[in-house]
């Protein structure tokens, strides 16, 4: 067994559109609660219109993770909101307080608004950034270098951390997996910064394994469906 | 091209590149704006023109333009802004030009919401614009079907020199799946010195194309009138397009479903037929030309007892259907339109409760 994911702290989650930030998000929070963590998840999306964290809210209260959200009246809307709730998080992160933001540097704006909250946090924010190598614009370690740096000016904070998101949806084979693992090795190398994770499906937990990724890897339960599917289990997670 | 992962608008964006489309013409509204995100880095990649107008009107008109002078062209907007670009999609229709309009649906009327919708069926098959116009209009349900219709749209709008409309819901455009495009680019544009604006010199000729869609002499716009006539019913012998699901064996019920909520029919579908009960489906891919044989035959199947029009709208579609059914069988319909898609659960509960009822 690979080492343990433990993230405590102010954890940011970005990364451009459609790399699955949001899905990572939710399962890092489920995972890190499972380890008796105190987990308050914040939806800082003001970019996309569909399948964001406040899809799982009631899953994720279900599971007694705090999660913060625009007021009830705008959670259909795409208008930019920023609850004041998100500030005092920051300042009072408590055991893990993850923060979902927006795809690509646009997404990422909205940290800039924080920066005065983030400023005083200790310890600093983590900022992760999540990489599908099978999206458009992330498909070569240039790429996602790139995204790095438009990220970093948008959010006025710096990447700490890379999380390895490789998947093609029910596609998904162990070989793109391992595809992925590489390019996240040499970006890794590259950038002298940690890759924290790599993400599975669960459907793919075992086949994954003999991979012997040196890195944890976060088993990914779906949460965001499209209609005609039923979001994972994940009642029945036991502490991994 | 390998497979990527993409969103249905980033599917749609790319797709039009793929066709030989180097000209976009814009205004972002939601739930269809990353086509615009993606096509404001793309196009200069490939030489080609992305110009955000100044509001949905304008893009129309400047879609006007260009496809009067003769090359592809295509804008993207959703439902409120299709609204304001109906006029000059009747002047396109009037002036027989070629050019390819997506639709990513988005709930109404009026401002209405940013979740998906199919409620814009009727305006799109029947309402587009002022006068007889007609749009021949492509539903995907998947985003590789987006991306193929989007590149199979500019041909059949040269095919017709009449627009054409990609009508998709929110979902369409916002989920993500795994697409594949061909490698070769189709930009064998048809010939189009016939009519198009696009200078004497270059056509060689001493005669000025006129392209416009005003005819004040009652007979010519008669005339003008049985042209464009004559191009919709050769849509509906040429161009109708449709999928039959579980239709091969008797059923009792048939759903007719297009678009996302089509995919919600095939998963109710399947787990009914694990409690025994046979459900067929036919999914329009054309919406006009309405595949009218196909529904009709489907509904005439033996065993079959009732036709349901299953639409993310307040009953659009279901017009069409009981048009082509023509009393034969009882024709329902069941739909939502807030942005909620029907569940399968909600549609299994339909065909039972429905079927118990007959």
């Amino acid at each position: 067994m690979c080492a343990e994911i433990r993230l405590r702290g102010i954890v940011i989650i970005v990364g451009n559109y459609g790399s699955g930030k949001t899905e990572v998000a939710i399962n890092l929070a489920v995972h890190q609660h499972g380890q008796g963590c105190r987990v308050r998840l914040a939806d800082l999306d003001l970019v996309n219109p569909y399948f964001r964290t406040r899809e799982a809210r009631h899953v994720l209260a279900g599971r007694g993770i705090d999660i913060i959200l625009p007021p009830q009246g705008f959670l259909q809307a795409d208008l930019p909101i920023l609850d004041p709730q998100v500030a005092g998080l920051i300042r009072q992160p408590g055991d893990l307080a993850i923060l979902d933001a927006g795809g690509d540097a646009v997404g990422a704006t909205v940290l800039a608004a924080l920066g005065n909250a983030f400023q005083a946090a200790l310890p600093s924010p983590q900022m992760l950034q999540v990489v599908n190598p099978f999206r458009p614009n992330t498909d070569t370690v240039e790429r996602c270098l790139a995204m790095r740096r438009a990220i970093e000016s948008a959010a006025q904070l710096k990447v700490t951390g890379w999380i390895g998101n490789a998947h093609m949806m029910d596609e998904t084979t162990p070989v793109h997996i391992q595809q992925g693992y590489a390019l996240m090795q040499t970006l890794a190398e590259v950038s002298g910064l940690p890759l924290v994770c790599m993400t599975a499906d669960e459907s793919l937990a075992n086949r994954t394994k003999a991979l012997r990724m040196s890195c944890p890897v976060l088993t990914i339960r779906r949460q965001l469906m499209p209609p005609w599917r039923k979001p994972a289990a994940l009642s029945s997670i036991k502490k991994e | 091209m390998p497979k990527v992962l993409m969103k249905g608008n980033e599917a749609i964006a790319e797709a039009a590149i793929r066709a030989g489309c180097l000209n976009y013409f814009a205004y972002p509204i939601t739930p269809q704006s990353e086509v615009a995100e993606y096509l404001s880095w793309r196009m200069p990649e490939v030489n080609g023109v992305f110009l955000q107008g100044e509001s949905e009107v304008a893009v129309s008109y400047m879609i006007f333009g260009a496809a009067g002078a003769g090359v592809r062209v295509f804008t993207t907007s959703s439902s409120p802004g299709i609204s304001l670009m109906s006029e000059a999609i009747s002047y396109l229709c009037g002036a027989q030009l070629p050019a390819v309009f997506v639709n990513i649906m988005r709930g109404g009327p009026g401002l209405g919401g940013i979740l998906p919708s199919q409620a814009d069926y009727l305006q799109a098959t029947k309402g587009i614009g002022h006068g007889d116009c007609r749009l021949l209009v492509m539903a995907p349900a998947s985003v590789q079907e987006a991306a193929e219709m989007v590149m199979t749209a500019f041909p059949l709008a040269e095919k017709y020199r009449n627009p054409v409309m990609i009508l998709g819901d929110g979902l369409i455009g916002q989920m993500m799946e795994p697409v594949e495009f061909p490698d070769q680019l189709k930009s064998e544009a048809s010939n189009k010195d016939g009519w198009a604006t696009n200078g004497m010199d270059h056509r060689g000729s001493t005669t000025r194309n006129l392209v416009k869609s005003l005819f004040l002499d009652a007979e010519q716009l008669n005339d003008n009138n049985l042209i464009l006539r004559a191009k919709y019913e050769r849509m509906k012998k040429e161009d109708v397009r449709w999928e039959c699901w579980n239709t091969e064996e008797t059923y009792d019920a048939l759903i007719v479903s297009y678009g996302t909520m089509s995919r919600v029919c095939k998963t109710a579908i399947s787990m009914l037929k694990e409690e025994g009960i046979e459900v067929g489906l036919v999914r329009p891919q054309t919406l006009f030309p309405f595949p009218e044989q196909a529904v009709r035959q489907a509904a005439q199947k033996e065993g079959c007892r009732v036709v349901l029009s299953v639409e993310m709208s307040m009953g659009q579609m279901v017009e069409d259907v009981e048009r082509c059914v023509q009393g034969a069988l009882p024709v329902k319909w069941y739909g939502k339109c807030g942005g909620d898609v029907p569940t399968p659960e909600e549609i299994i509960d339909l065909v039972k409760t429905t079927l118990s009822s007959l």
